[in-house]
């Protein structure tokens, strides 16, 4: 009798694995098959990426990539870039941030329609707000600084830090703010030491969202700056139209950059869904 | 600690910021032509590293290039120096918000080019630049397909879809490419090639009995057609993959092909139909906006532009042909000659009909693009019929002419008023 059940639990359990193993698979190659080929392609003569079926091995031709290595520009604008969504990635954080917190701890009248509010300002697209933002900034004198065009990616990006760090906030019992409180901590002092240590990888995954959302940007960019041009507004609107090989090599220098960043912050990432930092 | 840190870097960075905006004195050259990384690459280093005036080379797209342009005219003081654009971008803005260029003596040699840059105004609002048309380019492999006594340099429309379908018959697949993608100049072949060709108009002959022909024809080509045409936009590429052998596109957008292979392509001029050879030029200005802040360095820059020899470094550059006289050397690269002598052949040709840009249009020059893309759409991809649809497009296209009162051009018979569509 048990030998009949046990069989049918082991396939199943033989089959999930498999489902899982598979799934996983998939997952990966969904992200990284696109990567290599975009990899490929870089390190592809014209001719080769033009003709079909393409290659698996890249052939390391750089002429792609030395082309762009003597583009006018695009080291500032790549400086430009990583400074816009850095400045961006801060910004929305200590504006994001403290918002969820009292989003999540106090209850306040309008509590829900500032909820909402929040979320109106992707409700329009940055066409219509790019003339109107323009002028303002050329009579401030914030046109063409990299602060002023993070403050608009700020704008962009806000309603992810505060929607996620609301979420964050509400999931820690304040049971343990309590609890820190009475063994003498203040509310700044409870907050820093045993909330933010327990949020910080949610911290980080809004604070990519915000790089990322600053990286990809590029109406904005293209119409508020222009010496201090971000790397996609400066390479993004030359590539739609240029030969597939550059479009390629243009691809893959505007991917590195994000692809290193989130990198270098991932160990922060992964703690969050309760693996070790490794 | 760790807060506090990144708190100083914060700080830090905010300071970086600020003290790096410093004051720049070069010309700001915004521009919505030579945008692809390497024509943008050969203004700057090549055409404008002649100039005595430093000048900065900033390609857009036009939505962008427009909005700054418009947010600047509205702040009421600008950085951008020098605007180049297309004639329908320019004729597409108010003109006020350009300076007045009569005083610099500068013209093209075509007085129908600096008629149009004068955009209903008294005084030249823009300098004539440089000046394109959309040609015919086969692989070589197709030459032995085409019909028996046809001349490829005077081919008709039925000569073109006989040889479409010959080649199909032989290898298979539609190799016919047409570029119908999102980014495609489509409407460009309906208004300056296919109408010109059949009802000998564009606007009066729209819903004509003449017109329900061309569409017919064109549906037949259609027959021939690489169905992904529908994604193409730069018919360079499907030369150079394979995917099309005989196409219609800018010459602009042919260049990389012939450039890459010069031995494997062969540009001609576009096909005649019952009313002659339609085709038409692409005109692309120079213009300054009243908020330059320095207007007499981007005067400088703008009288260099012209000068014949900028004006063929910016054909190496670009492919776009001068509209000022000049000798054009023997070395130029394989795409302008072979597109320059397929232009030439064609607007030499006896029954050449040329048309000219749509002018007076204002701000709906793009409702009017609308007007070509949405028929095609209708008649050739939803199949719907021929009739039906331009008897509904016309409306909407009389409403355009009347709202803007546009008076007829080329190849339309000339009008007392608002062109009238018959």
């Amino acid at each position: 009798m048990t030998a009949a059940t046990d069989a049918p639990q082991i396939d199943a359990r033989r089959s999930g694995r498999w489902l899982y193993i598979a799934s996983v698979v998939l997952l990966c190659a969904w992200v990284l098959v696109p990567l290599y080929f975009l990899f490929i392609n870089t390190l592809s003569s014209p001719e080769t990426v033009n003709s079909f079926p393409k290659g698996f091995v890249p052939e390391f031709d750089f002429g792609s990539l030395r082309f762009f290595a003597g583009f006018q520009g695009m080291i500032d604008a790549l400086y430009n870039s990583v400074l816009v969504a850095v400045l961006t990635m801060i910004m929305s954080i200590l504006i994001g941030a403290p918002a969820g917190y009292a989003l999540s701890r106090f209850d306040f009248r309008g509590k829900e329609l500032f909820r909402m509010l929040i979320l109106l300002t992707r409700a329009f697209p940055l066409p219509l707000l790019a003339l109107p933002l323009a002028v303002l900034f050329i009579r401030v004198g914030l046109d063409d600084t990299v602060f002023g065009l993070a403050l608009v990616h700020t704008t962009l990006a806000i309603p992810f830090a505060v929607l996620i760090t609301f979420s964050l906030f509400s999931g820690i019992p304040i049971e343990l703010e309590e609890a820190a409180w009475t063994l003498g901590c203040t509310r700044l002092g409870a907050f820093t030491k045993v909330v933010l240590p327990l949020i910080l990888p949610g911290i980080t995954a809004s604070a990519i969202f915000a790089f990322v959302i600053s990286w990809n940007e590029v109406f904005a960019a293209a119409v508020l700056t222009i010496e201090n041009r971000t790397l996609p507004a400066f390479l993004l609107q030359s590539l739609a139209e240029s030969p597939l090989h550059l479009k390629f090599a243009g691809g893959f220098i505007l991917v590195v950059p994000a692809l290193i960043f989130i990198f270098a912050v991932r160990k922060y990432l992964f703690a969050m869904w309760g693996i070790a930092n490794r | 600690m760790k807060l506090r840190f990144e708190l100083a870097g914060a700080v830090s960075g905010i300071a970086i910021v600020c003290s790096a905006v410093a004051a720049q004195a070069d010309v700001l050259f915004w521009s919505t032509q030579a945008r692809p990384a390497e024509e943008a690459q050969a203004m700057r280093e090549v055409v404008l590293s002649g100039s005595d005036i430093a000048v900065d080379y900033q390609p857009n797209e036009t939505g962008p290039w427009l909005t700054r342009l418009q947010a600047e005219s509205q702040a009421g003081s600008g950085t951008i120096g020098l605007l180049g654009s297309l004639h329908g971008d320019f004729a597409a803005l108010d003109p006020a918000m350009l300076a007045p260029l009569d005083d610099l003596g500068l013209a093209a040699s075509s007085e129908t080019f600096n008629e149009l840059s004068k955009l209903g105004t008294d005084t030249m609002k823009y300098i004539p630049w440089m000046q394109a048309s959309y040609v015919m380019a086969a692989n070589k492999k197709a030459l032995p397909y085409l019909p028996e006594g046809a001349d490829i340099d005077a081919l008709t429309y039925d000569q073109l879809i006989e040889w479409s379908a010959n080649v199909q018959e032989g290898e298979g697949r539609p190799l016919f490419g047409f570029p119908a993608g999102p980014k495609g100049l489509k409407h460009r072949f309906f208004q300056g090639y296919l109408y010109p060709s059949y009802t000998d108009g564009v606007v009066r002959t729209f819903a004509s009995a003449e017109a329900e022909a061309a569409w017919e024809k064109f549906l037949e080509l259609w027959e021939h057609t690489n169905p992904a045409s529908t994604n193409f936009s730069f018919m360079q590429e499907q030369l150079l993959s394979d995917d099309a052998w005989i196409v219609f596109d800018h010459t602009s957008r042919l260049a990389q092909a012939f450039n890459e292979r010069p031995d494997d392509f062969v540009a001609f001029p576009a096909p005649a139909g019952p009313t002659g050879r339609g085709f038409m030029p692409v005109l692309a200005g120079l213009a300054i906006p009243a908020t330059a802040a320095d207007m007499e360095s981007s005067k400088a820059v703008l009288d260099y532009m012209m000068q014949p020899e900028t004006q063929i470094a910016t054909l190496r550059a670009t492919n776009f042909f001068p509209v000022v006289e000049v000798e054009l050397p023997d070395d130029l690269p394989p795409a302008v000659q072979a597109t320059g002598a397929a232009i030439a052949t064609m607007s030499a040709a006896e029954d050449a009909n040329p048309g000219l840009l749509p002018a007076g249009l204002g701000d709906q020059g793009g409702e009017f693009d609308r007007v070509f893309v949405d028929t095609f759409e209708r008649i050739v991809l939803a199949r719907q019929p021929i009739r039906a649809v331009l008897d509904d497009q016309k409306t909407r296209l009389n409403d355009i002419m009347q709202e803007t009162g546009a008076p007829c051009w080329a190849p339309d018979a000339a009008s007392e008023g608002p062109c009238p569509v018959e």
